[in-house]
């Protein structure tokens, strides 16, 4: 399975990492043939990358007045002065 | 992820907000307000309660930039203390009913595997999905939450979150697995096809 930049390498080394397997071990193999042949898994997978993404993306701005008030409650809102 | 390029600066930064200079102070404040605002929203989803939340921790570390070692980055003390003000602020709200997700049966299931009708990059357009989004995450407890803020929003390593949450490296990647599989398949019978 191939997703962006990332490398099947990549991606089982983080899969066995995660269950306390080496690369080559019988189970990293069975993975990684599985998911070479299965539609389903590379959709989940696909999907808990893109859940991932989607709260990634959703940001918030602090914006100006949020950001005076912050100064204010600090005691910090002197332009500067010491 | 905060931007800690400047390390140098900050030091020099530090050291004079300890020696009582406002305008360092302010700086180190202007430096990290929008990350620990928009990190306190990931994890609140109310942009009041995040407010309050980055006003606290801004408030502590005023109070206690003198006992900051420097031993861990500046960065990693804020991501706690905004994280302890998070769970604190949702500890003191009516109890939520929160989901759950202590046991791992029924969170990842072969079926209902499909095609999702949005993607991440439509999110900045479109009210109803970031709607969605709030409600799936705001079922999740905010101690899985933080967690997975942590680790898959901010970027960081499994080590430094189990540092921040103060939890075993194992624990942190138990949680960060059950938070994501639970987000996925409350995403996946929304935005299923």
């Amino acid at each position: 399975m191939k997703k962006k930049e990332v490398s099947c390498k990549e991606v089982m080394h983080h899969i066995c990492d995660s269950l306390g397997e080496d690369l080559n071990s019988p189970k990293c193999t069975n993975i990684k043939e599985h998911l070479d042949n299965c539609p389903s898994c590379q959709k989940y997978f696909n999907s808990v990358d893109s859940t991932i993404q989607f709260y990634k993306k959703y940001n918030v701005q602090l914006d100006d007045k949020g950001h005076q008030r912050l100064l204010s409650v600090l005691g910090l809102d002197t332009d500067g002065k010491e | 992820m905060i931007n800690t390029s400047n390390n140098i600066t900050e030091e020099h930064l530090i050291e004079e907000a300890r020696n009582g200079s406002k305008t360092a102070l302010a700086q180190l404040v202007k430096n990290y307000e929008q990350t620990v605002f928009n990190f306190a929203f990931k994890v609140c989803r109310n942009k009041d309660r995040a407010e309050h939340a980055m006003q606290e921790t801004f408030l502590s570390m005023i109070k206690s930039l003198n006992q900051f070692s420097g031993k861990s980055k500046l960065s990693t003390w804020l991501y706690t203390i905004v994280s302890n003000h998070c769970l604190m602020l949702a500890r003191s709200q009516k109890k939520y009913d929160y989901t759950s997700i202590e046991n791992d049966d029924g969170l990842i299931e072969d079926k209902n595997v499909i095609d999702w009708k949005y993607s991440p990059e439509k999110i900045s357009e479109n009210d109803e999905l970031k709607t969605i989004l709030d409600e799936a995450i705001k079922k999740l407890p905010p101690d899985y939450r933080i967690v997975f803020v942590l680790r898959d929003i901010e970027g960081l390593s499994t080590q430094e979150t189990s540092e921040i949450v103060n939890l075993s490296v194992p624990a942190v990647k138990s949680r960060l697995h059950r938070a994501r599989a639970y987000l996925r398949n409350e995403l996946n019978n929304t935005l299923g096809k």
